[in-house]
């Protein structure tokens, strides 16, 4: 299974990999300065290491064989993480309110973290093989909507909205990206409107909705969920042209910022680095998502084609929401800054995600025969 | 994205196998999606630039003012002293118990516990909780002031058990001479709402004691001092990391008074005899310095600490003898006889008469359709002026006061002080009232009636003047015309020992030389009240001493029905009021004393005593001196 010839190595897509440990080094760094005054057990950061070197180790899994295989093993994958998120309804681990981690022991499993990833895989998968002519119709559409729609309703029931939703933005961005019918359109966009509306008045709870609100009218409520949104902004703010310096945030590490090593994580970077080094982050961050279509445009297939572009689009959309959410644009929803914010489950799926676009990028000269030949 | 492009053109030519034409379609689609992702990654870097560089400085302020909590050291206020230097006013630190709520997760069952060792109802304290709802939970709050030693030791001793509580250090007044001079000190009160919205704002917080009345309000902004303030580091929850810098509070200026304690205090416990209700002024001849400066009843300044109760503010406002009023100054009486020396000095000046005219007083004038009668009923007879002021004779004056005319007498009780503000730095000063033809008109809208000038020159009618007029008038004649402002400060010095504000003597102004020559005939009459055997003042008299004065008896009312009553049983409102001025020694005047009593029936018998005690303590080393001196030479 590891037997990588020397083609790979020279083909191996270093440009993604310098890209990726620069973003791993700053989000190390940052972990650093958000946690300093936090005084539990092992300190976050040597936690972030193992977990970067588990991560380091299935990235070198995933490369090790072709992606093709994904296609093939595809039934056994969606099974297998519906299985863990039936699973993790029962034998949870609860945090906050929610049903979110099977315990293994060294490691709290997110399996909604990794459903992320078996989406992606599924829906490439099933749009790599139904080639149509103009656009998906609906009944085309049957299929992929009951693959999102089951690890949705368990993912919803944990409750974890944040993770949910993100499958169905990865579903939208795949789906529409693989071209749809006009009438699709008509019957997704009517049909979503009418979701929207039943889950706003039968599925939020009220905490969620208030969080809503609150975006709406952040004046209403200055302490309650206004007042995370508030703190992160005056932490950004306060970051100026060069930042407070590292190390030196007050709003960081006076812990008047909330989850500041977790989803606000980028608004600790944003204090002590200031606009310059957001610019930094950004740039590399989002070079590296742009590197990630090239990849995708690079694939010597479709399902390869499909598979990067779904990774890019479960990182770029979860970065969008997570920074729109620190800049004041978004309610507080949970979702991570992949890569940067603290998460070991999330960190790790998008590791794998990012290896399985190294997969697609390393094998896009091969043709079916050499695969056979490295198989062998 | 034209470099994107140019590599998969690139790499085109190598892709051979698969459905080429759909895989190209796919490759499109993709950069117009990278245009959506651009269109998102743009709206961040805005967003960016708006917070960090447009905003920058707003979001860096709240982010210090996040982190650092500021908090004020109230500064002891200025002492008071006396001339001689003896403390009035100082400062004592009040040990009070105050709550931090952060501090306690069982406030219920801390109050309990805490009402029994303060002796306090667990609702009282829930109460002063109440209050202070909307303050931040690290704010301390107030629970009881003032702890006795016995409380503050247990508290001390037992703080383990009363977590969120704290004693807390506050400097309070002292008044060393208990409620001596209480009108003048003044006292503090919580700052008003309508005092914080003014220009004083950045100074003053909600809950801080401010001058409400007195010097304490006068002379707040030198009494306050400057606030010290502790900037810490503070985290979210609250709990101070660090200090980051401590500001000493700078104690408030001393301010030194012209006031003689113990002269004061001889005055007061003097109008205390009696319960006698009224104003004593004494002054320096020579300087027109405020010696004593006294209004009873007094205030009970201790009522006032901590803000006064409304019962109590009730009593005070209803109580006849009006205690809230400083009648020193903010009280109008009409000055009776004492006022003579004002129509004398008018006669005199404007050649009315001259020191040996004489008058026949048959114990009335006729004068229009009515009767003016003098005081004594029988009559003086023949009456010059030294007998006419040492006896005090009516008739004389009506017929001096009748030749001068109305606007004569007003200029001259002008020249005296009477009828405007000594501007004496005392608030709320009344201006009294000297009546003139032009004044009458004016405020009545009636022609001035010639019978009103007897009343006038008497000092009667609309005469009115206030106990501290009395005195500056008596000093202007016993300095022989001199008229200095009258004051109450002598200097003002900072915590550094610097003087800040000092006050030297200021003449006004003097009298004519000609005037001035009037002036010690009518001083002649003056000793002649005191020291002649018919004299009205004759118990004012301290052997040793050549005291002069003049009495006068103020009518409240004219009233038929209570005409035929003997004085003490006229009821207490409707009796004449008191007044004695008086200055000594006759020979080199060196202070002045008016004393007012309300409805204390005559001058003579109601002031002139209150004026002795003064006297007596004023001269009581020189008498001593000289007792001594008699003693070795015989």
């Amino acid at each position: 299974m590891f037997s990588i010839d020397r083609r790979f190595l020279v083909n191996f897509d270093w440009v993604l990999l310098i890209l990726l440990v620069m973003v791993c080094g700053m989000a190390l760094v940052n972990l650093y300065s958000a946690t300093f005054s936090l005084h539990i057990g092992i300190p976050l950061y040597i936690k972030q290491c193992y977990l970067l070197l588990m991560g380091g180790m299935g990235i070198v899994f995933v490369v090790s064989f072709d992606y093709k295989e994904l296609q093939l093993w595809n039934y056994l994958i969606y099974m297998a993480t519906i299985a863990l998120l039936a699973l993790v309804i029962f034998v949870g681990d609860s945090a906050k309110g929610a049903q979110r981690w099977i315990n293994l022991g060294f490691f709290q499993l997110q399996p909604s973290e990794l459903a992320k990833l078996m989406i992606i895989i599924s829906l490439a998968s099933y749009y790599a093989r139904k080639e149509v002519v103009d656009g998906y119709r609906i009944k085309d559409l049957i299929v992929p909507i009951i693959l999102m729609a089951i690890p949705f309703t368990l993912i919803l029931i944990q409750p974890d909205l944040g993770t949910a939703l993100m499958l169905v933005i990865i579903f939208i961005s795949m789906t529409v990206f693989a071209r749809l019918h006009w009438s699709s359109y008509l019957v997704l966009g009517v049909s979503g409107m009418i979701m929207v509306a039943l889950g706003w008045m039968f599925v939020l709870k009220p905490y969620q909705k208030q969080r809503v609100e609150t975006l709406l009218n952040p004046a209403q409520d200055a302490s309650g969920s206004g007042y995370q949104i508030l703190q992160s902004k005056i932490a950004v703010g306060s970051g100026g042209w060069f930042g407070r310096g590292y190390m030196e945030g007050t709003q960081g590490h006076l812990h008047f910022l909330p989850e500041r090593h977790t989803d606000f994580a980028f608004a600790v970077w944003s204090e002590e680095w200031g606009f310059s080094g957001c610019l930094f982050f950004l740039a590399v961050y989002f070079f590296m998502l742009a590197w990630g279509l090239h990849v995708a445009m690079s694939a010597r297939d479709r399902f390869g084609l499909f598979l990067a572009f779904g990774v890019v689009a479960l990182i770029f959309w979860q970065a969008v929401i997570n920074l729109l959410m620190i800049l004041g644009f978004l309610p507080v929803v949970g979702v991570p800054l992949p890569l940067f914010s603290y998460g070991g489950s999330s960190l790790l799926t998008t590791l794998l995600g990012i290896g399985i676009m190294m997969n697609v990028r390393m094998r896009r000269f091969q043709s079916e025969s050499t695969l056979k030949d490295s198989d062998g | 994205m034209s470099m994107l492009k140019w590599a998969f053109l690139e790499e085109l030519g190598e892709i051979s196998e698969y459905d080429q034409a759909d895989l190209d379609a796919l490759r499109k689609r993709i950069l117009w999606v990278s245009l959506v992702g651009l269109f998102f990654v743009g709206m961040i870097f805005f967003r960016l630039w708006f917070l960090q560089i447009h905003k920058g400085e707003v979001y860096r302020e709240k982010a210090e003012n996040n982190r650092v909590r500021v908090r004020e050291l109230a500064p002891p206020r200025g002492d008071i002293l006396d001339r001689n230097g003896k403390e009035l006013v100082t400062n004592k630190p009040s040990f009070n118990v105050v709550l931090v709520r952060e501090d306690s997760n069982d406030i219920d069952g801390l109050l309990k516990k805490l009402s029994v060792v303060l002796n306090e109802d667990v609702s009282v304290l829930w109460e002063r909780i109440r209050e202070a709802e909307s303050k931040q939970r690290h704010i301390p709050i107030r629970l009881q002031e003032n702890l006795s030693w016995d409380t503050l030791a247990y508290l001390e001793t037992h703080n383990k058990d009363f977590p969120g509580i704290r004693i807390e250090v506050f400097p309070t007044r002292y008044y060393h001479y208990g409620d001596m001079a209480a009108h003048v000190i003044g006292y503090l009160g919580e700052i008003a709402k309508s005092e914080l919205e003014a220009d004083d704002a950045d100074f003053y917080r909600g809950g801080d004691l401010v001058g409400k009345m007195g010097l304490e309000k006068l002379w707040e902004k030198k009494l306050r001092g400057e606030k010290g303030r502790d900037s810490s580091e503070v985290n979210a929850r609250g709990f101070e990391q660090q200090l980051l810098s401590h500001m000493e509070p700078v104690p408030g200026d001393e301010v030194r008074l012209t006031l003689d304690m113990e002269l004061q205090q001889a005055a007061e416990e003097a109008m205390d005899v009696g319960e006698k209700s009224g104003a004593v002024v004494v002054m320096e001849v020579k300087t027109g310095r405020i010696l004593v400066l006294a209004s009873t009843p007094r205030l009970h300044l201790a009522d006032f600490e901590g803000g006064i109760s409304q019962a109590n503010w009730k009593a005070l406002q209803d109580n006849p003898k009006h205690p809230l009023i400083n009648k020193a100054f903010q009280a109008m009486y009409p000055p009776g006889s004492t006022y003579k020396m004002v129509t004398a000095l008018a006669g005199l000046a404007t050649g009315v008469i001259t020191k040996d005219t004489t008058f026949h007083c048959g114990g009335s004038i006729h004068f229009g359709n009515r009767d003016y009668h003098c005081w004594r009923k029988g009559g003086h007879g023949t009456v010059d002026l030294m007998r006419a002021i040492s006896e005090s004779c009516d008739v004389y004056f009506y017929q001096v006061g009748m030749k001068v005319g109305v606007d004569n007498l007003a200029k001259y009780a002008n020249k005296l002080g009477l009828g405007l503000k000594t501007n004496a730095l005392v608030e709320y000063e009344k201006a009294g009232i000297i009546p003139t033809r032009e004044w009458k008109k004016k405020k009545y809208g009636v022609k001035w009636q010639d019978g009103e000038t007897l009343s006038i020159a008497i000092g009667q009618g609309f005469n009115l003047v206030t106990p501290l007029q009395l005195c500056h008038m008596t000093a202007i004649i016993a300095s022989g015309g001199k008229k200095y402002l009258p004051q109450l400060i002598e200097k003002v010095t900072n915590s550094e020992g610097q003087v800040t504000a000092s006050f030297a003597p200021e003449l006004l102004g003097e009298l004519q030389d000609e005037e001035k020559k009037y002036l010690a005939m009518i001083r002649e009459g003056m000793v002649e009240v005191v020291q002649g055997a018919r004299g009205t003042a004759r118990a004012a008299r301290v052997p040793g001493i050549t005291i002069a004065g003049k009495t006068g008896t103020a009518q409240v009312v004219r009233l038929e029905q209570y005409k035929h009553l003997k004085e003490e049983n006229i009821p207490y409102k409707y009796r004449d009021h008191a007044l004695f001025i008086s200055f000594a020694p006759a020979e080199d005047p060196e202070i002045a004393i008016a004393v007012v009593v309300e409805h204390g029936l005559h001058g003579g018998s109601g002031a002139a005593p209150v004026a002795k005690v003064v006297m007596q303590k004023y001269f009581a080393n020189r008498l001593a001196v000289d007792a001594i001196r008699k003693s070795v030479e015989q």
